[in-house]
């Protein structure tokens, strides 16, 4: 299927009574699951158009990917992974573990289905067996929590983020033996702010090129912005590129498109955007203005569609979310 | 230069003689008792306040609210305290609940780091009066004591509200001495060239010129200037109070290797020392982003090394003649921010007292479903000061009387919380 880039349009919209941050087709792409600052999971039936809701974790759910050929796992606040089987009339809980003890901040799947890895706030990241839960491997980084994992497409490699003060890293893991392969330093997407003497910044989502060659970090360009997105040569850990909205802000999300675009997400106080880049000339192709930030982005499997999730609220505080839907033609 | 490095080694050695006249030894087995006692009759009272600077979440720690919209992903555990909860970022201080007094109910109504730094240690919103260390170090005063009443200890950083308000008129004798950084005060050792017969030829002048300068005139700014200098003669003599390799390697790990668990463990030793107030300032609790991350990382630091320093004046006797203090400048709003932080707020918040005239296993007041406002026992900033005053043993309706002008102590317009008071 040919599509055009420049022309996306908007599906449908779900409205959500808590602020969503993440969201995933399952493989199939029949439910989209999104979740936020609220125990429940919204699942979203694409072809029925109806929502309902999931229940299973305790406390806020901040990450969601879809793994496999029928699996889409979610992850809390309290360290709890759940399996959810996605090929029924409705999502059902195939596994559910204590992955850590403390928050998760990271979730990745590896391409085969076979994996999962998981970082928490203690720095500690965990491999896991998807069939079954199994914990495989352990990996830990220097008292920084991970703020987002990735698998390489060739199945050797891991990379995290971490959120190192005024120095966040990234590292490429070969997991399976446990070493260390390469650190990166990324002091573009630190936020330090010398009033109040914190760091506000950090990597805020990860994704690699589908052939393996360019890792993508984003977050904003130090305090004041704006959001970005920086591309890294995994090879050589050099910086390639460096993409940059127009808004304050963050970037939360990127992913590459099968037809080789990329596309990101974020956005600032009431207002975000999904926006399309041609990487073959850091040219922005199009920009979907939104009217609140957007925390996530998901393609559907076969590119066709994507799905944003995005927190909506009077000026600074969010109370609510939406979940919505796009096509190119 | 060989020259040199043995005049410096020599002129060490003689203060050293010097010193053994008046101080003793002043290693750990010495700092077990008082350096200040010899005065002493009875146990001082003293204060030590934690002040969780850029302000603590009441949610994420005092006073959770779980399952609500403003609540949280963190969930409520019980303590040891029959049928009360807090937040699961603290689960040490939930074991000793029952040892603690909690105030849900506090009403400072000030969303602002300069005024609520300054308000929430004086008790006051007008300015120019002076904070609790420095009131607690005037009206705790012994006659014959030589250390400065009042030590803060912070981090070095450029956070400038934390330095809002000191003495205010009680003037340059109470104001606080600050440890940057664990480090003692500047110039703690006498300068090489200058051999103990010359330092005492210096101070008799000094002295001299004293007297003979406050003839007639206004001797507060004399006696204010001369106490300033023997406090920091005092502190030349004693500086090994500021030693912390004289603490056990087993205190440095229980209180915690990061800053907040040394300085909280400093903090012990001045106490012990002698000094009347100390304030230990625990940075980064400003969390308008990721607040619950934020908390996190706070509270596992703040959980812990709390717990371990009430054991520790508990085990050493102090507890009882010590107040603990546990507040910031405000709280943090219920509502949480588009980037999940929670911002400024002073409706509806919580501080935490434990030891010297308290009672045990209280929590007073509190707030409503969502914890934007007090529902039950509205508490301002100035009911605490006169608490704190109270509980220490200061009568909080006296007053100051400075240079013939009357000042009260405590803002006549609040009151001590007398349910509080042990």
């Amino acid at each position: 299927m040919k599509i055009d880039p420049t022309k996306i349009k908007e599906v449908a919209e779900y409205k959500h009574h808590s602020p969503l941050v993440s969201c995933a087709f399952d493989p199939t792409a029949r439910f989209v699951l999104a979740g936020g600052r609220d125990r429940a999971i919204l699942c979203l039936d694409v072809g029925a158009k109806s929502t309902t809701e999931l229940s299973g974790h305790e406390t806020w759910v901040g990450n969601i990917v879809r793994s496999g050929t029928d699996l889409i796992l979610t992850a809390d606040f309290a360290g709890v992974v759940i399996a959810w089987d996605c090929t029924g009339g409705k999502p059902r809980q195939r596994w559910k573990i204590t992955a850590h003890a403390s928050t998760i901040y990271a979730l990745a799947a590896s391409p085969d289905g076979k994996l999962l890895a998981t970082g928490d706030r203690d720095s500690h990241i965990r491999v896991w067996q998807t069939s079954d839960g199994k914990r495989l491997h352990e990996l830990q980084i220097e008292s920084h929590p991970v703020y987002g994992l990735a698998f390489h497409p060739d199945g050797q490699r891991l990379i995290s983020a971490d959120r190192q003060p005024k120095k966040p890293r990234l590292k490429v893991w070969e997991f399976a033996a446990g070493k260390e392969q390469r650190s990166i330093d990324v002091p573009q997407l630190s936020a330090y702010r010398r009033v109040e003497d914190i760091e506000w910044g950090g990597i805020r989502g990860i994704t690699i090129s589908p052939d393996g060659s360019t890792l993508v970090a984003c977050g904003s360009n130090e305090y004041s912005g704006p959001a970005c997105a920086l591309l890294f040569d995994i090879a050589t850990g050099e910086l390639k590129r460096k993409l940059s909205s127009t808004l304050k802000g963050f970037y939360y999300s990127a992913q590459f498109h099968p037809h080789g675009f990329l596309l990101t997400a974020g956005g600032d106080i009431g207002k975000g955007e999904l926006r399309t880049w041609d990487l073959t000339n850091d040219e922005s192709l199009a920009t979907t203005a939104t009217p609140g930030p957007c925390t996530s982005l998901d393609l559907h499997p076969s590119g066709e569609r994507c799905v944003l999730t995005q927190m909506i609220g009077q000026r600074s505080y969010p109370d609510a979310g939406s979940l919505t839907l796009y096509e190119w033609s | 230069m060989p020259g040199r490095q043995s005049l410096t080694a020599a002129s060490e050695i003689s203060r050293r003689t010097w010193l053994q006249g008046t101080a003793a030894a002043l290693g750990a087995g010495a700092i077990a008792q008082p350096l200040r006692a010899a005065a002493a009759t009875s146990p001082r009272k003293q204060l030590l306040l934690l002040f969780l600077s850029g302000g603590a979440s009441q949610f994420e720690t005092w006073d959770p609210k779980p399952g609500t919209k403003t609540g949280g992903p963190f969930r409520p555990i019980s303590t040891s305290l029959p049928g009360v909860q807090i937040s699961e970022l603290l689960p040490h201080t939930s074991k000793i609940m029952h040892r603690l007094t909690v105030v849900r109910s506090l009403n400072s109504n000030i969303p602002d780091h300069f005024q609520g730094h300054y308000a929430m240690q004086s008790g006051r919103v007008a300015p120019g009066y002076p904070v609790l260390g420095s009131a607690v170090a005037k009206l705790l005063e012994r006659p014959g004591d030589v250390l400065p009443g009042y030590v803060s200890i912070r981090r070095d950083g450029p956070k400038a509200y934390t330095d809002v308000g000191d003495a205010g008129f009680l003037g340059a004798k109470y104001e606080g001495v600050r440890v940057v950084n664990n480090q003692p005060p500047e110039n703690l050792v006498q300068p090489a060239a200058v051999k103990p017969p010359l330092a005492e030829t210096v101070d008799r002048i000094r002295k001299s010129s004293d007297e003979r300068f406050r003839h007639g005139r206004d001797a507060a700014p004399i006696d204010a200037y001369r106490t300033t200098f023997e406090q920091a003669q005092a502190l030349m003599e004693r500086r090994e109070i500021f030693d912390l390799s004289k603490e056990s390697a087993a205190d440095h790990e229980q209180y915690g290797k990061h800053e907040f668990g040394q300085h909280c463990l400093l903090a012990r030793r001045l106490l012990q020392s002698g000094v009347t107030c100390v304030k230990v300032t625990h940075f980064d609790w400003d969390a308008h982003q990721d607040n619950f991350y934020w908390h996190q990382i706070r509270c596992a630091e703040f959980d812990r090394t709390l717990v371990t320093l009430l054991d520790d004046l508990e085990q050493r006797g102090m507890l009882e003649h010590t107040l603990v203090v546990i507040s910031g400048e405000m709280g943090r709003t219920p509502q949480i921010n588009k980037l999940g932080g929670r911002d400024h707020w002073g409706r509806a918040w919580s501080v935490a007292m434990a030891g010297c005239g308290v009672k045990r296993g209280v929590v007073y007041g509190s707030t409503n479903d969502l914890g934007t406002e007090v529902k039950d026992k509205p508490v301002k900033l100035g009911d605490l000061f006169h608490t704190y005053l109270r509980a220490v043993g200061i009568d909080s309706s006296a007053s100051y009387d400075i240079d013939g002008q009357t000042n009260p102590v405590a803002d006549p317009a609040a009151r001590p919380i007398a349910e509080l008071l042990a």
